[in-house]
């Protein structure tokens, strides 16, 4: 990691980290030095893992060291177990069989292969010996004793504030088949959450939730030395810089890793990778670009590494610096796509598949949503556990940004001449499937179901943040963001610093709209309910009759606008005339419905509801318009398609006869 | 064998062509079935769409998002779209079971298919047809354990495979393999059907017999006149799949609709463009059959008189 030279060779560190430094202190104006690390280094861990590929278990051991920054003294210790949720009894699995999870679940086809465990053999802590037999397992979250993702173990005296502690743990892991963005298919073997971790203090406590179905994870800065022994033919790729490479006796090699002001670290290894090498210079100069592809899916290396750049170089434009060196992409085999799609500091995992078409735009997607978490989870740590949104919706929302400048509006997600989704598209189909059972805010694993967190965390805080640019502008938001970023990279912000963020940016008091939009579960949906015109005087029905193509003929129009949810939105109503007249209302939305009449010698053409396309949230844009003028080609060419469905199915099945 | 089989599949395709009216009439009933199945839906459709100036997204290009919100809002056309057509589609199938017996009268007999011909050729043969219906049901079950059995090994080959390709491989020759096994299954019942309108064969497991070793005997010749049109039709097929996605504007609503029926007529066309060959086929096996020798008495003996035996 770049980084990490930056340490090491003490002279070249003006040169290196001017421009991070100048950038943060063009925004947040933080305090920074040369010397300094960019984060507050809270854990070192240093690790030695052997792999055992045919067993797919992991033998390892680790020294955690503490620093209590906590401002007070510290006796218990929470720590994370997240292998143990591969469990049949466990939190996770409970949770799955009730309310589903990401991907196939792993008890779609449940067996033993499914089973993943992680055990601590030992755990000693410096100056107070071996302390194994005090590991109690908690449950933070719920009454299941049954579940063994976090334990906590109390020394026999506190750690002063400003003091460290030194763990000494001994552990071994079993790998499950691939589940939940871990495990192993064939020969790869995708080893993340894998070490005991410990927890946050945040909030003046400690923060150490068990492994829920739909939540990911929290944790404290620091640096990572890890040293893993793989037999030689394995390809390794790893959330770090290698800094050496041994070959030992037994036809194994070590590989030892660095990596600092991140707050986890994952590898990957197959003997079956292709090593493809990229590289992007941005604003703090070069990134390697370390590109892992599983057999068969050559076809796609290309397109993870254009998208990939160009992701790259619009956060580092839009929302700032990238500050490693490094990032590695790790494309997952066939059969293992239980393992895409999921980050982890400057390792990222993809997915594709063999006859990927180019016009399905899968591979980019997961690759710019993945890479986007090195800002939203990466640099600025949220907590996923209790407020997902602000790392899955914020990047779901900057997926949009980024795939729209990058492939265009209306065919950002699905690009094929007869058909297209765009983005935005895919946010509202995730949205709409259940749009107001959780607000937002909600901890993760509070959600009703797997949809509503799924569509609620990701696809409405995508539309919310698309919607509040017609609030605030574009360019604010994104500026925003960029301050977010900057004044809160390498912390643990809330959603409240977020929200304070786009206020303070913006100079407006939202607080409105976000406590509907974050804090509520209203439903946005506003409706034109009628558009006509009537003569004046429409009691002279002689009159009427001679003057029908009378210029001077005057109309009574009605436009009659109803809110149909429970949000409330400003909106602009457009209204056009037959003479080429136009009329905007603005509406607040306070009421539930509003009535607009003009008298002209004219006729209503069209009304419509946000015009511009500006409020994604809006749950259906179909009764968002009227226009007098009849045009039937969408109803005709969905008969079209629906006819010609029914024909064919229809001649299918007369085969039989 | 190849000549005679090459007339065959060119005198079937004339024998559509000059009894075409058989096409257009099962053509307009599909097309008819197939407004009826959506009528509800485009009606829903009409009243959604034909206002709204969002509705643009489906004109200019097909947003397929824009489908899959409609699906979200109250009272979706989308809400009834799958039973409606599922029904109207079995309901075609019935038809079909119905009208076969009249197509093939019309095409084994080679004559004007009449109206009142027709149907009666239609019902005579309606409930025999209906049990050959199930017979070919229980022929199709191996053929779907095949089936199965193919997705477990595919499932299997893919678990231990490092390359996807040995799966992908092995699961399209699968599919090539049971595609051609059902063309198979399909010419043989065909071929009873014929049997049956040609002898007007009651019993439908005797026709199968024979119609098993007619096939046996001239599997390749019979195998390929029905793969030869089995090509074609899907060959078709893909085009005007390939000229509807790619080629035209989304705006061109007649034309596409013309493509898409275009699509169905020649479908129809090709499937009985299979079994008026296959009618023909029959016609011509039956005339060449060398008819075997007729009974003569036997000569009478050649043999004298015997004198009477001298008296004693």
């Amino acid at each position: 990691m770049r980084l990490t030279k930056v340490f090491v060779l003490a002279a070249g560190v003006a040169i290196f980290c001017g421009p991070i430094f100048s950038q943060a202190a063009a925004i947040a104006a933080p305090a920074n030095t040369a010397a300094k690390p960019l984060s507050t280094r809270v854990v070192a861990y240093q690790i030695e893992a052997k792999l055992d590929p045919t067993k797919h278990t992991i033998a390892a051991s680790e020294t955690l060291t503490y620093k209590n920054l906590t401002g007070q003294p510290q006796q218990t210790f929470p720590f994370h177990l997240y292998l143990n949720a591969f469990q049949p009894q466990s939190t996770f699995m409970t949770e799955v069989r009730l309310a589903g999870t990401r991907g196939n679940g792993p008890d779609s086809d449940w067996d033993p292969k499914h089973f993943g465990s992680i055990t601590v053999d030992k755990l000693e802590v410096e100056g107070a010996g071996d302390l194994t037999n005090k590991m109690e397992f908690i449950h933070p979250d719920d009454k299941n004793t049954a579940d063994r993702t976090v334990f906590q173990i109390t020394l026999p005296k506190p750690i002063a504030p400003g003091a460290s502690v030194e763990f000494h743990i001994t552990f071994h892991d079993v790998l499950p088949k691939v589940v939940e963005r871990t495990g192993y298919v064939r020969d790869f073997d995708m080893v993340g959450q894998w070490f005991p971790k410990v927890g946050v203090w945040w909030k003046n406590a400690w923060n150490c939730h068990q492994f829920h179905a739909t939540t990911e994870f929290f944790a404290d800065f620091g640096t990572f030395d890890v040293k893993i022994t793989v037999p030689q033919n394995e390809i390794v790729g790893a959330g770090g810089d290698l800094v050496a490479s041994t070959n030992n006796s037994d036809g194994t090699k070590t590989l030892t890793y660095h990596s600092e002001d991140v707050h986890d670290f994952s590898w990957t290894a197959s003997p079956s990778f292709t090593v493809v090498e990229d590289s992007w210079t941005g604003s703090q100069g070069p990134v390697k670009i370390h590109l892992l592809i599983s057999p068969g899916h050559m076809g796609s290396a290309q397109r993870y590494i254009d998208v990939q750049k160009g992701t790259l170089r619009l956060f580092d434009q839009w929302y700032g610096p990238y500050p490693y060196d490094r990032i590695t992409m790790v494309d997952p085999p066939h059969g293992g796509i239980d393992a895409g799609g999921m980050e982890y500091p400057t390792l990222i995992t993809l997915g594709t598949s063999v006859h990927m078409p180019q016009g399905v735009l899968e591979p980019e997607i997961v690759t710019e949503h993945e890479f986007g978490h090195q800002y939203w989870y990466g640099m600025v740590a949220t907590n996923e556990f209790e407020e997902a949104w602000l790392d899955e919706g914020i990047n779901s929302y900057t997926e949009v940004k980024v795939m729209d400048a990058l492939y265009g509006k209306n065919t950002s997600a699905v690009n094929f001449p007869f058909a297209q989704i765009s983005e935005t598209g895919m946010q509202q189909i995730g949205y709409l499937a259940d749009p107001d059972k959780d607000p937002i805010c909600r901890f993760a694993w509070k959600f009703i179901n797997n949809d509503s967190y799924g569509g609620i965390t990701y696809g409405k805080t995508a539309l919310v943040l698309l919607t509040l640019e017609k609030v605030i502008g574009e360019d604010t938001l994104r500026q925003a963001l960029h301050t977010y970023f900057m004044r809160f990279r390498f912390t643990h912000p809330t959603g409240e610093d977020f929200l304070k963020t786009i206020e303070e940016v913006s100079g407006k008091d939202l607080r409105w709209y976000f406590n509907q939009a974050i804090y509520g579960t209203q439903v946005l949906d506003y409706s034109l309910a009628d558009a006509h015109s009537d003569p004046l005087k429409w009691w002279d029905a002689p009159a009427h009759a001679s003057k029908k193509d009378d210029k001077d003929e005057v109309y009574r129009t009605y436009v009659t606008v109803v809110r149909k949810g429970d949000f409330v939105f400003p909106v602009d109503v457009d209204i056009k005339f037959d003479d080429g007249s136009t009329a905007v209302e603005h509406w607040d939305g306070q009421d539930r419905w509003m009535r607009y009449q003009y008298d002209r010698k004219a006729k209503i053409q069209s009304a419509q509801i946000d015009v511009h396309d500006q409020i994604p949230l809006d749950r259906d844009s179909f009764n968002n318009s009227f226009t007098e003028e009849s045009d039937p080609r969408a109803a005709h060419k969905l008969r079209t398609i629906w006819v010609f469905a029914s024909e064919w199915l229809s001649q299918l099945l007369a085969w039989l006869t | 064998m190849a000549a005679a089989n090459r007339g065959t599949f060119f005198s079937g395709a004339g024998l559509v062509w000059q009894w075409q009216r058989l096409v257009w009439w099962i053509f307009a009933v599909c097309l008819i079935f197939g407004l009826f199945s959506t009528h509800e839906m485009t009606e829903r459709a009409s009243s959604l769409l034909d206002h709204s100036a969002a509705a643009q997204r489906l004109v200019n290009g097909f947003d397929a998002s824009a489908i899959m919100m409609l699906q979200q809002v109250p009272d979706s056309p989308l809400e009834i779209q799958g039973h409606n057509i599922v029904h109207f589609s079995l309901l075609f199938v019935v038809f079909m079971l119905f009208v076969t017996g009249g197509i093939l009268a019309a095409y084994v007999l080679d004559e004007k298919p009449t109206s009142t011909a027709f149907f009666e050729a239609a019902g005579h043969h309606f409930w025999r047809f209906f049990r050959l219906f199930i017979y070919l049901a229980i022929v199709l079950l191996p053929i779907a354990g095949l089936a199965a059995f193919t997705s477990a090994m595919y499932t299997r080959i893919q678990e231990q495979s490092i390359s996807p390709y040995p799966g992908d491989y092995f699961a399209e020759t699968a599919a090539v393999v049971i595609l051609l096994l059902l063309i198979i299954v399909r010419l043989w019942f065909d071929m009873t059907q014929v049997i049956a309108v040609a002898d007007d064969e009651k019993k439908m497991h005797r026709a199968l017999r024979r119609a098993f070793g007619l096939l046996r005997r001239n599997f390749f010749s019979l195998f390929w006149l029905y793969l030869r049109v089995s090509v074609i039709a899907w060959a078709l097929f893909a085009f005007g799949l390939h000229i509807w996605m790619y080629h035209l504007k989304p705006q061109s609503n007649v034309t596409a609709f013309l493509i898409s029926q275009l699509m169905i007529v020649i479908w129809i066309a090709t499937r009985l463009w299979q079994r008026a060959s296959e009618a023909i086929w029959y016609r011509n096996y039956q005339a060449n059959q060398v008819p075997g020798p007729a009974w003569t008495p036997p000569p009478s003996p050649m043999y004298m008189p015997v004198a009477a035996e001298p008296q004693a």
